[in-house]
């Protein structure tokens, strides 16, 4: 089998609530351009951790749940790591679950190429579209990137007419800060975003570090209470954008 | 959604705290008229006896109460019904454990239970006759309880399941306590074993388990029961016929008197009480009593008060335990509802103060669970009087009114452990599901019915179309006709696990030894998968004989002794066929046997399949030796089955397992024909008693040790549910629900947290929409983190209100038994994506 025709799966997740519209199933492929800190999927860079599936197989096992996805208006969500970095087999995976009339989704760091977008616009209903940080430097800093690409990509996606939906990790101490937030706000709303998903940072993933060996990048990094939660959906709100935090 | 009224808040503590006696009133009043009829017909003694009671049994009104109707003669005292024999069996070897746990009895009372009813239904109840019958037709045999028995049995079992057979009690530091009670318990044991069936099943001694027909109260009142009786009195051709409609005459009048007593009490209360808010309500109450239930209701307040009348006499006169019926509350009650509003003299607040009421006072009914190995169920706390709401109407039509959301209001204000069915229909409001998803957040109660899948279940087991649409949901989750049947829903039962254990023993179980069964041939030699499995259904076939027959001979001795023209009198067909609804009088009538273990022997099968003929990896001798001494020397073979496949996962060929298992099963059942004319249906429910059901079940090839919990109804074992809810409803929805006619519960705990979220929320009620699409037929959730649960274990003081479900169950948590704790807390918990 060849890498072309084939992706490495970490995870696939069943009666994923969190992920889009409905009930969905989240197909979860490794590998990605970035190192988050604060990252709860670590097995995305480490690939001896996945298994190579094929596009067939995947689908066989999203499509057993075919009767909640019509009942809920769900459907299939491709995550990762970043799943766009090897795009032939998540287009032919988007394709499959098209072809069955599913929903699809595809939740990205925006750090990829441009073509891997174009490749998959017109297989996906919705794109979850992560902002970390404004601070090119910082971003740099932070995840091993700047921002250049991402909000490249982000453009890209609108002036196509993509469904976008913006959502942030809030990372007490690092992103959440006034200047970081009103930026956000100003960038998505220059970008025709009306609303963006907080994802409060939680540390039930820090066991799977010690699996597999690894330290979180963030170790001291806590989840943020209610009141950083709410101070953050207020200067968002503040800025004319729809805050909700996901469950 | 409002808060529970304060007078009601008055009444639910006043339940949660009370006292649990054993009070002797209703055995002992119908003891003395039993004493004095003897070579009457069994309805005449019956309804004379019952008239009895109700002439002389206490009559209580409670403060501030606006229903009436108690039981006995205490808050929290189940009425004991002695001819039955389940009770006195209780009484007579278990008392000490019974004032144990709780349990109070005046010194009076015990001395007329020693005295006087004990020795008098020495001999006579349905349970001596029952164990006479068995052992007359060898069915059942004496259980050998000797010294070298137990060593043998401890050898296989372990001590842990024997000492569980006799009282659950696993703390070290009672042993000496039960080392001094074990002679008294293992006679206790015998006893309670009388009736062993060998080990191949159970059979109770009760049957009942109906839907009472209050729709033919509400219609006719008594009353009209009462002509009815008359008018088909000229008609009677023989003296049964004759004495049975006399007997019904006598319930009815019975019935009058009873609640004209609770007139004459709320009359003399008025004398006494100042408030003058009370002495109205106390008015009203007299004005009620004397019209309902032998008039005709007029009103929503009359035809509450007849429903109430009723069920609890009807209570009354079965004895606690039994699974007597309510039905479609919201159904029955909606005219009066409806008429009251618009001519404005009832508002909604008050029909919801009402409800509240009449749902605090089904949770009042509490059972001295008669079975030796379950002593702790009495700690169940409330037997079921399932109360079925929504679905469609006869017509076809969705039905779901105002009722049905008042009633869901009042079950969340409660927070008891309201035993309530949501049927859901193609039909039903779009928003149902989720309404009724969103109270888990407050109490744990519902549970979801398909009537798609229900209506075609009743239609195939002969029903009318019409009668099938008015199913009500009697005991946990049998379907059953709305007045009009007598079920027996519960019972009967056989464990599939028996049927494995039979296979290896080539025809005798572990526990009993005897050769019984069919020696089905040396398994070792059994050359492929196939071979064995049909070995596997051949002794199942002969269980499913085995305790049809015992319960076809129990059922006899009901029909020939202890009728109820009083619950008959409210049920289709027993006037028109002058018969009591033991003798078949109803319209329709069947008799259950479930199925239980269905998760174990699956993983067993699909284990024995993969390691010993497809892997090869052990060998069927191996395999047989582990089980016989309980994996003794062979933690590597155990640790090794426990890796394989499991029913619940969506796994095609596990799944396939079952879906022939359950389907050849319920044929099996419907197969064989009751005593009353009808057949058998099957059902897949363990009213929570799965703990105990494992007990004496020897070592399984899933790797479950001897006398640990079989799995659940028909849910996955504890542990197996590993791809999360969706897989586990694709592998359940693979059987074929509409065969298994007296249904099948499917126990789910809800992900932690997911009711904190609208999207949560929503989720849930499509995973019932899709699973009901997909044919399933019953559903329900537990709210309830296993942190929750264990804090309750460590502080039950801060959580006596705290309820789950046990299989069709709901149940105080604290107050049940460690082991059914840990079994709930065991059961898995499915990780969402956050
Ligand atoms: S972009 Fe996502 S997957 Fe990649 S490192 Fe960051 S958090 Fe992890």
């Amino acid at each position: 089998m060849s890498e072309s025709d084939a992706f490495r799966v970490f995870d696939i997740q069943r009666f994923s609530i969190y992920d889009g519209p409905g009930i969905r199933t989240t197909v979860f492929l490794a590998g990605c351009a970035l190192r988050c800190g604060w990252c709860q999927n670590p097995e995305a860079f480490r690939g001896e951790h996945a298994t190579v599936l094929r596009p067939d197989a995947v689908m066989a096992e999203v499509l057993k749940d075919l009767d909640y996805y019509t009942v809920s208006g769900g459907g299939l969500t491709v995550s990762g790591g970043e799943p766009l970095l090897h795009i032939a087999p998540v287009q032919a995976l988007l394709t499959a679950a098209k072809r069955h009339g599913l929903h699809t989704c595809v939740q990205t760091s925006g750090a990829v190429s441009q073509a891997h977008l174009a490749a998959v616009l017109d297989l996906v209903d919705l794109f979850q579209f992560d902002l970390k940080h404004m601070n090119s430097a910082r971003h740099k800093q932070l995840t091993g990137a700047g921002t250049e690409r991402i909000h490249g990509n982000a453009r890209f996606l609108r002036d196509q007419g993509a469904t976008v939906q913006f959502r942030m990790p809030l990372l007490p101490g690092i992103n959440d800060d006034a200047e970081n937030l009103e930026r956000t706000a100003d960038f998505l709303l220059g970008h025709g975003a009306a609303d963006l998903r907080l994802v409060p940072y939680h540390r039930l993933y820090v066991d799977k570090y010690a699996a597999l060996d690894l330290t979180p990048g963030l170790p001291a990094l806590v989840p943020p209470t209610a009141q950083d939660l709410q101070r953050a959906t207020e200067r968002l709100a503040a800025r004319g954008l729809a805050v909700a935090v996901d469950g | 959604m409002s808060a529970l009224h304060p007078k009601n808040a008055a009444h639910k503590a006043a339940l949660l705290g009370a006292e649990h006696w054993l009070c002797m009133e209703r055995a002992r009043y119908y003891t003395e008229s039993h004493r004095e009829s003897a070579g009457l017909h069994p309805s005449l003694r019956a309804a004379r006896a019952m008239q009895r009671v109700f002439e002389k049994m206490t009559v209580r009104i409670e403060p501030d109460e606006l229903l009436v109707g108690n039981r006995s003669s205490q808050l929290i005292a189940p009425p004991i019904a002695p001819e039955r024999g389940d009770f006195t069996f209780i009484f007579g070897h278990l008392m000490e454990e019974l004032k144990e746990f709780g349990y109070r009895i005046s010194p009076s009372d015990e001395r007329v239970l020693r005295d006087e009813i004990i020795p008098y239904w020495q001999g006579k109840t349905v349970r001596d006759a029952k164990i006479a019958a068995f052992q007359r037709h060898g069915l059942s045999s004496p259980l050998n309880v000797s010294p070298r028995e137990i060593r043998r049995k401890l050898r296989t079992f372990g001590v842990g399941a024997l000492v569980r057979l006799v009282v659950e009690q696993e703390d070290e530091g009672d042993h000496l306590d039960l080392v001094a009670r074990l002679p008294r318990l293992l006679r206790a044991v015998r006893a309670g074993s009388g009736d062993n069936l060998k080990g191949r099943g159970r059979c109770t001694d009760t049957q009942a388990h109906i839907v009472l027909g209050h729709k033919n109260v509400l219609r006719l009142g008594f009353s009209g029961i009462d002509a009815a009786a008359r008018a088909r009195r000229k008609s009677a051709k023989t003296d049964a016929e004759r004495a049975f409609l006399d007997s019904v005459e006598l319930s009815c009048e019975a019935m009058r008197a009873f609640s004209e007593r609770f007139a004459v009490a709320a009359l003399a209360q008025v004398g006494a009480t100042s408030d003058p808010e009370r002495r109205a309500e106390l008015d009203a109450i007299a004005d009620i009593c004397t019209r309902v239930p032998w008039l005709p209701p007029q009103t929503f307040a009359e035809a509450l008060q007849a429903i109430w009348f009723t069920q609890n006499a009807a209570i009354i006169s079965y004895g606690a335990g039994s699974g007597i019926t309510p039905g479609r509350v919201d159904q029955l009650l909606f005219p009066y509802y409806q008429a009251d509003l618009a001519g404005g003299t009832l508002t909604r607040a008050h029909a919801l103060r009402l409800v509240e009421e009449f749902i605090i006072k089904l949770n009042n009914n509490v059972i001295i669970w008669p079975n030796i190995g379950g002593v702790r169920l009495n700690h169940l706390g409330s037997d079921v009087e399932n109360i079925t709401l929504g679905g469609v109407g006869a017509d076809g039509e969705d039905a779901t009114n105002a009722l049905t959301m008042l009633f869901m209001e009042a079950i969340t204000n409660t927070n008891l452990a309201t035993t309530a069915s949501f049927r859901v229909s193609k039909h039903s409001p779009k928003d149902f599901v989720r309404q009724v998803v969103a109270i888990h957040r407050e109490t744990n109660s519902p549970a979801f019915l398909n009537d798609e899948t229900a209506i075609q279940a009743m239609v195939r087991d002969g029903y009318r179309l019409e009668d099938a649409r008015e199913y009500c949901l009697v005991g946990c989750v049998e379907p059953s006709g709305n007045g009009d049947t007598y079920g027996a829903t519960g019972g009967s039962k056989v464990y599939f696990p028996t049927a494995l254990d039979m296979v290896f023993n080539r025809g005798k179980t572990s526990f009993f030894g005897n050769q019984d069964g069919k020696d089905t041939g040396d398994p070792t030699r059994m050359g492929t998968f196939a071979a064995f499995l049909a070995a596997f259904y051949t002794q199942l076939e002969s269980l499913v004989g085995w305790v049809t027959d015992a319960t076809n001979l129990r059922d006899t001795i009901w029909a020939e002794n202890f009728h109820n023209p009083l619950i008959s009198s409210t049920i289709d067909g027993c006037i028109h066929h002058a018969e009591d609804m033991t003798q078949g009088g109803a319209t329709y009538n069947f008799g259950a046997v479930g199925g239980g273990g269905l998760g174990t022997v699956v993983d067993s099968l699909a284990a024995i399949r993969t390691f010993v003929y497809e892997e090869k990896s052990v060998t069927m001798a191996e395999l047989r030796d582990a089980l016989a001494s309980n994996f003794r020397g062979r933690a590597a073979l155990r640790k090794r089955l426990l890796t394989g496949p499991r029913f619940g996962n969506d796994l095609h060929p596990v799944d396939e397992l079952a879906r022939e298992l359950v389907a050849r099963f319920c044929a099996m059942v419907s197969a064989r024909k009751t005593a009353c004319g009808g057949h058998f249906k099957a059902s897949l429910i363990s009213y929570g008693l799965n703990v105990y059901e494992g007990a004496l079940e020897p070592a399984t090839p899933d790797g479950r040790m001897a006398g640990e919990p079989l799995s659940n109804s028909m849910s996955p074992s504890n542990g197996a549910e590993r791809r999360g809810p969706t897989a586990t409803l694709n592998s359940l929805a693979r059987i074929d629900h509409t065969h298994i006619g007296y249904g099948n519960s499917l126990n789910m705990r809800l992900p932690v947290g997911v009711l904190k979220s609208e999207k949560g929320i929503e989720s849930v009620a499509h995973l019932v929409h899709a699973y009901f699409h997909k044919g399933g037929f019953h559903v329900q959730f537990n709210a309830v983190d296993s942190a929750t649960l264990r804090a309750a274990q460590a502080r039950p003081q801060d959580y006596a209100d705290l309820i789950v479900r046990v299989s069709g169950y709901s149940a105080y948590f604290t107050r049940l038994g460690r082991r059914i704790q840990d079994d709930i807390i065991g059961r898995t918990e499915f990780e969402t994506s956050t």
